[in-house]
């Protein structure tokens, strides 16, 4: 099943690859929201180290959201999702290299969004893009796995790509929550300790929702 | 050779003795308050809100289980009836948290000083809110029956996980919320009187919660939300 | 005792208001 899985999502990939399309678009979206959050502050009242955890998560949700309506939006078209439901694979394995795919999409945003945070805010380099990478790995998990299953669901929908943030945004809470205070705690310098209980919230949100979702994905396809 | 009409479907009467058994319910605890239970000394008049405002919060929780419980049923057993059950429980569970985010602040300005607070509590149940105000425009947006009945299982049944990470994030947050008074083991500190109309607010409020979702449940099938 | 019938009249009110207008729209789609 994961070779299958590794299978679609290299055909997501090398699809992307190919037009970078709606990378560049959500990587200058990213970039783009970054800077405008600095200007919705007064930088002389509120320190942007206090700013920038909030600042990161909440565009990295919102710029994922933009990626992830991609994922199933590009198979609507023609019905191209036809062709990978006849393929002889498990419907599981489809949601796991949709999801493969998206997480190295996401992933790929949030390298260039850590170092671009860190320099705009005025953050130390080094300690921001490395200490920040595992919690961005647990975070963009938790938001690809969710993300992914709504994205399949959302096609289908007149509503379409209006409903994904409308089914999402409530899930992503919890993400946002725990990433933004296990970051803020981080760059403050403070002691793992403090942050232990969002990190653990992160990770059984992880675990949950990608058995969760790889189990109910077969439900939104069918016929 | 005579084809038989086609059986006109039996229509359950929508509010029958059951619904006016729990409006009168409802008319009672209602008239309670009103007359026969004393002023709260500190907190005034506005204390009277907690009778309608705790048990409209139990009731939501009470519809927003059976929808959880019913989303699971179906994706299991497929009985478009578990489906009906689950529209019906989330529309009465979306007016009883409405009911909560909207007779909260009423009480909370006089008494805390503040319309809304960001405690534990209130951000829960306004993210309920969400959540139910999410099915029913995901069932909206769907216009086939079989895969609206599906999607929307699905998103029942994540909602119920998704509900104690919720609930762990904002308890990381400091609440300021009263303590549940009644619920405490050993010594209710709640005055008789006042316990009894608020006992009476759970149990009339429930009925009406239930008798909601069995109205809303018998409505004539066709296209809903 | 403060004085803040307003706010215990309101909540009322909205209550009733909610409710009655749920079990209106329920009576209304039965007759469709």
């Amino acid at each position: 099943m994961l070779a299958a899985a590794w299978i679609i999502a290299r055909k997501d990939l090398a699809v992307e690859l190919r037009t970078r399309s709606a990378f560049l678009s959500v990587l200058v979206f990213t970039l783009l929201a970054l800077a405008t959050f600095f200007f919705a502050w007064d930088a002389t009242s509120v320190a942007s180290i206090d700013l920038a955890p909030g600042v990161l998560w909440v565009t990295f949700t919102f710029a994922g959201m933009l990626g992830l309506h991609r994922s199933f939006g590009s198979e609507a078209q023609d019905r191209a999702i036809d062709g990978l439901l006849i393929a002889p694979v498990e419907r599981e394995a489809i949601y796991l290299g949709k999801a493969i795919a998206n997480l190295v999409f996401v992933g790929a945003v949030l390298v260039v969004a850590l170092p671009a945070l860190a320099i705009l805010y005025n953050l130390p380099l080094a300690q921001t893009v490395v200490g920040l990478a595992p919690v961005a790995l647990l975070a963009a998990i938790g938001l690809v796995s969710v993300g992914t299953l709504f994205s399949s669901m959302a096609v289908n929908t007149r509503l379409a790509e209006l409903l994904l943030p409308m089914l999402s945004l409530p899930f992503f809470v919890p993400i946002v929550m725990a990433s933004s205070q296990i970051s803020a705690r981080l760059l403050a310098g403070r002691p793992m300790s403090e942050a232990m209980p969002w990190l653990k919230i992160l990770i059984a949100f992880d675990l949950v929702f990608v058995v969760a979702c790889t189990i109910a994905f077969p439900y939104t396809l069918e016929e | 050779m005579t084809v038989p009409a086609p059986a006109r479907a039996f229509r359950a009467p929508l509010f029958d003795w059951f619904f006016l058994l729990a409006v009168a319910a409802v008319g009672g605890t209602l008239v309670r308050i009103l007359a026969f239970t004393p002023f709260e000394a500190s907190q005034g008049a506005a204390q009277k809100i907690y009778y309608i405002h705790v048990p409209a919060a139990l009731s939501a929780y009470l519809a927003l289980g059976i929808l959880a419980v019913a989303s699971v049923m179906f994706l299991w057993l497929r009985d478009p009836r578990a489906d009906r059950l689950a529209v019906s429980a989330a529309e009465v569970g979306l007016l009883f948290t409405t009911l909560v985010i909207t007779t909260g602040p009423l009480w909370a300005k006089p008494i805390w000083g503040t319309w809304w607070s960001w405690d534990m509590r209130l951000n829960l149940t306004m993210f309920l809110w969400f959540l139910t105000a999410a099915y029913l425009v995901l069932r909206g947006a769907i216009d086939d029956e079989a895969m609206r009945a599906r999607f929307s299982a699905v998103l029942g049944v994540l909602a119920a996980l998704l509900i104690p990470f919720i609930h762990l994030s904002v308890y990381l947050f400091r609440t300021m919320h009263p303590e549940p008074i009644v619920l405490q083991p050993g010594r209710p500190r709640l005055p008789a009187e006042m316990l009894t109309t608020w006992s009476m607010g759970v149990l009339a409020f429930a009925f009406l919660c239930i008798a909601l979702i069995r109205a809303r449940y018998r409505l004539p099938d066709g296209r809903d939300a | 005792m403060p004085d803040n019938y307003g706010f215990f009249i309101a909540a009322y009110v909205i209550a009733g208001v909610l409710i009655g207008g749920y079990v209106a729209s329920l009576w209304w789609r039965s007759r469709r």
